[in-house]
């Protein structure tokens, strides 16, 4: 009974095969009648689900499942019924009156009304109060939701009855239907104060799930850094989507995401790299949709330059033919190529394509041309010394600092590209990424008692469905707030109220014109790219999915929820039974462990025999 | 004496894991960017008075070191944030993490951290079965097939970094229909505690199988030459010439021996194993530790990182401490 060396190695070998074997489930996880489950990944991770400290695309596609709108997004985004059912407003344009739908219900229960509606912008209003009168101003935790209602000019809400709601407005516009701003439940979040929801106190209102809405999908579960888990809101007032159940898992890896998508696991992607986007256009049951960013990626300068207080290398950068000049000197289309991989388009004006009511694209483009903008340069006195180097107007060479925070990595493509352009026109760039937190810190301006140390930084904006946020950024009221630029033109900031008050989409589509025109000519901002969002889904479980808008957008994580609530059941059969290749595969593992064993034993006796 | 050799080593453990608790204090506030800007992150419209209660509130307006020297001259500031960081750490309590709001740190890594240990433990169990089984016998019969094909396949194994391993059995385990990411199926229920079980099973295989097989080139590989090494030791050669079995010799007196730089490698290695999570876990969304790491810095969740980084170096001692103690237990001439 004695056995060899050979044959306990191999079955030492063997038993670590049956450990693996022993790993393939030999039961099903769920059960026979299983929820159908629409499973999205991406790769942004959710950080708390207050709606109120939204930052993130990923944060907003969050509270949308959850809350109604008061107004949606149709599928061009244009107004639909949301909270309210349909909207008038009175003849000087300042009074809106909301129908809040009859016999509606928060997921709990309770009946949704007008009042709950107030309250929830009562609470933009309140915080604004605050604002004006406390000295460095009160936001609502991360402070993007409620600019909605105040650039909309909503300066009193009330609700006389359960189905109606009373909007006034300071200034006649029609920003209002289209407010990124949740309705809450009164019930659920008035026990909390407003420190608590601004997220100021020692105990933030965390909203943890269950969460309490209106929209179609309840959060129910939610792991920070893997998932949250959405079910189906049984009270929804609006159409029923196929999904009984959501899921939004956080990917840290953009090739496992896509993997996933190809085996099955999930069903919709977003994030994916433009290489593998090529990959995913030619696979079975895959779309692969290149959305239209609402955003653009841009070199924005210090137009203060090295004016008291603010700390830029040169007066150069306070000069529009300066800046003018230099974007001779950028080749958008080639940025477009190596950064993105061709998944983009070459920017022009501060209002991207993707806005195609009010995108214009400006008169007397910049072509890339290098010595074009060296004669401009000559032109506008800039002259060249001895080594070649450009002067200033104090006869200091120039040397400018690019820098980029270092969450938007991408950049760094961007810098070398432009560092070897602008060497050609005599001037220097230092070019260097700077921690997020930190960068933030340099770019403030002398009003907010920041250094705006900074000569040039790369960085974007996401926007709106309407143009005034993006519009916005770029006004001398935003200096100390928005505007990373410090650019001020009155004409601008005439405009832009015009605009905002302006209903007749002709006059307004002119002043928006006029607008990009004077952003182009003075660049304060010269724009890189406006980005290609690649997403990708199955068309083997669910059917019907719908780009929002029709053109050039995506069907998930665009504006609103309608795009889950559109989905049919494509699946036809029950599906591959995938515990099979499973147990196939541990078994395979086992038996081939076994018979190698047995042939490894059978195949030489031990040459010495021991026994004597 | 065995009880000096212990204290001695104790002693050693100690005096670094002290060392480790200041250098994390130091580490820390020597990075870039304020802590308040990164509590605030992407807020662009920020009042000073807010900056000013963020700091209050996470005692960031204290002064760093106990002694402050400034226009009044030189004193002693008792309450200053180094005290305050290492009476905190000393009794386990890490911080609030700045990404997870109101949740401690310890909390957040007691949740990170048994999915790390159940996949590196079981890794490196496997591994060790393996590895030690396939070096001992290529050892034992250097020169033949098993030899040759074993010593490639280590070798190939150990050159392979630990991302490439699990993109290619990402890729292999896809199209076998296994699960490739996550530890059970997001949002799953299970009728029963099988069931679940055969769910973690599942998603357990293919991250495992990578740090198995990243690990076993390199156990092999120690084991065969430390076999080979201890195999041309006179002893052997006279316990072959007394006549005892082949096994008996590899089982009680070669192995013994051998045992001894692999004992040290499984020890070293804890800490490349680490590194080796983070890029593991990465691939198949293992919500272990390495996880945790690459969202804190990305982040730049400062009481995280440093509850992560002194639990990691404090692990890589101990394991350093149960080598030097085992290496004791196994090696009578070390004891003394």
């Amino acid at each position: 009974m004695r056995s060899s060396i050979r044959a306990r190695l191999a079955a030492a070998a063997a038993t670590v095969g049956l450990i693996f074997a022993g790993l393939t489930p030999s039961f099903a996880p769920v059960a026979a009648a299983d929820p159908l489950v629409l499973r999205a990944g991406t790769d942004q991770d959710l950080q708390v689900l207050n709606p109120f400290n939204s930052i993130l695309v990923v944060d907003f596609e969050v509270f949308t499942l959850n809350y109604d709108l008061l107004v949606n997004f149709g599928p061009d985004l244009e107004p639909a019924p949301g909270f309210a059912e349909s909207w008038t407003v009175s003849d000087d344009g300042l009074t809106w009156t909301f129908k809040i739908r009859e016999g509606m219900k928060w997921s709990d229960g309770t009946p949704a009304t007008s009042e709950d509606a107030r309250w929830s912008y009562q609470l933009a209003l309140d915080a604004d109060a605050a604002s004006q009168a406390s000295e460095d101003g009160y936001y609502l935790a991360a402070g993007y939701l409620e600019p909605y209602l105040l650039n909309a000019g909503v300066s009193a809400v009330s609700a006389p009855d359960p189905q109606t709601l009373v909007v006034e407005t300071s200034f006649a516009n029609q920003l209002i239907l289209q407010a990124y701003f949740p309705i809450l439940p009164k019930h659920v979040w008035s026990e909390y104060s407003m420190d608590d929801i601004a997220m100021y106190s020692e105990t933030p209102f965390l909203n943890e799930p269950p969460v309490v809405g209106t929209g179609p999908y309840q959060a129910a579960e939610w792991k920070p850094g893997e998932f949250i888990r959405y079910v189906r809101n049984p009270n929804y007032w609006g159409p029923k989507g196929a999904a009984d159940e959501v899921i939004l898992l956080t990917f840290e890896d953009a090739d496992t995401m896509v993997q996933a998508l190809k085996t099955g696991q999930v069903d919709y992607v977003r994030g994916v790299q433009p290489a593998q986007f090529d990959a995913l256009k030619t696979e079975k049951d895959i779309v692969a949709v290149e959305g239209i960013s609402n955003g653009y990626s841009e070199i924005a300068f210090n137009t203060k330059g090295n004016t008291e207080g603010y700390g830029g290398s040169t007066s150069a950068l306070t000069d529009p033919k300066f800046r003018s000049a230099l974007g001779y000197a950028i080749d958008t289309a080639k940025l477009v190529e190596t950064t993105l991989g061709g998944y983009g388009v070459p920017g022009d004006s501060v209002v991207p394509p993707f806005h195609t009511r009010w995108y214009d694209q400006p008169d007397n483009l910049r072509p890339f041309d290098i010595e074009e903008a060296n004669r401009l340069l000559d032109e506008a006195g800039y002259a060249r010394d001895g080594d070649g180097d450009r002067l200033d107007a104090e006869g200091n060479k120039i040397v400018l600092r690019v820098t980029w925070p270092d969450s938007e990595a991408e950049h760094e493509t961007d810098a070398q590209l432009i560092q070897g352009w602008w060497e050609q026109l005599g001037i220097g760039v230092d070019a260097y990424v700077t921690e997020e937190g930190k960068l933030l810190e340099d770019l403030l301006p002398p009003v907010s008692d920041g250094p705006a140390d900074f000569d040039i930084e790369l960085w974007g904006w996401v926007g709106d469905p309407d143009p005034t946020s993006l519009l916005n950024v770029l006004r001398t009221e935003e200096i100390g707030n928005f505007s990373d630029s410090f650019w001020s033109n009155e004409r601008y900031d005439e405009l832009f109220l015009l605009q905002r008050a302006e209903s007749d989409e002709a006059a307004r589509k002119a002043q928006i014109k006029e607008m990009q025109q004077i952003a182009y000519d003075e660049a304060p901002y010269l724009i890189m790219y406006y980005d290609a969002e690649l997403h990708a889904y199955r068309t083997d479980k669910f059917a019907g999915w719908k780009d929002q808008p029709t053109e050039g957008g995506t069907p998930l994580f665009g504006y609103g929820s309608g795009g889950y609530n559109v989905l049919t059941d494509a699946t036809t059969a029950t599906g591959i039974d995938s515990q099979l290749p499973l147990m196939l595969a541990g078994l395979g593992v086992a038996l081939l462990i076994i018979v190698l064993a047995l042939v490894v034993r059978r195949r030489r006796r031990p040459a010495a025999t021991e026994e004597e | 004496m065995r009880g000096s050799y212990v204290l001695r080593r104790l002693g050693v453990a100690g005096a670094t894991i002290v060392a480790i608790v200041l250098f994390n204090f130091v580490l820390f506030r020597l990075m870039p960017g304020s802590p308040e800007r990164i509590l605030l992150r992407g807020i662009p419209n920020v009042s000073a008075e807010r900056v000013e209660a963020i700091r209050d509130r996470w005692g960031l307006n204290d002064p760093v070191l106990p002694i402050v020297i400034d226009d009044a001259g030189v004193r002693f500031a008792a309450d200053n944030q180094f005290f305050k960081y290492v009476t905190a750490t000393a009794q386990g309590d890490f911080g609030l993490s700045f990404v997870a709001r109101g949740q401690e740190v310890r909390d957040v890594l007691g949740q990170h951290l048994w999915p790390t240990l159940l996949l590196f433990g079981l890794g490196e169990v496997v591994a060790i079965i393996l590895g030690l089984a396939l070096g001992a016998y290529s050892g034992w019969r250097r020169g033949g097939p098993i030899d040759h094909i074993g010593n490639g396949v280590s070798l190939f194994l150990y050159a392979t970094p630990y991302f490439l391993l699990g993109m290619m059995l990402l890729l292999v385990g896809a199209a076998i229909g296994l699960p490739t990411f996550g530890m059970l199926t997001a949002g799953a229920s299970y009728p029963n505690i099988f069931a679940r079980l055969g769910d973690l099973s599942a998603h357990l295989f293919l991250p495992l199988a990578t740090v198995s097989l990243g690990l076993v080139g390199q156990y092999a590989i120690v084991m065969r030459s430390s076999i080979v090494e201890t195999l041309s030791e006179d002893y052997v050669t006279t316990a072959r010439a007394m006549g005892l079995r082949d096994g008996r010799i590899l089982r009680a007196h070669a192995l013994p021996n051998a045992l001894l730089p692999t004992v040290s490698l499984i020890a070293i290695n804890l800490g490349y194993v680490i590194a080796g999570a983070v890029t593991v876990e990465v691939v198949y969304n293992w919500p272990g530790l390495g996880t945790l790491t690459v969202e804190a810095l990305g982040a730049r969740d400062y009481p995280v990182l440093q509850g992560v980084f002194l639990l990691l170096s404090i692990t890589v001692v101990l394991a350093n401490l149960g080598a030097d103690l085992v290496y004791g237990l196994l090696d009578p001439r070390v004891r003394t």
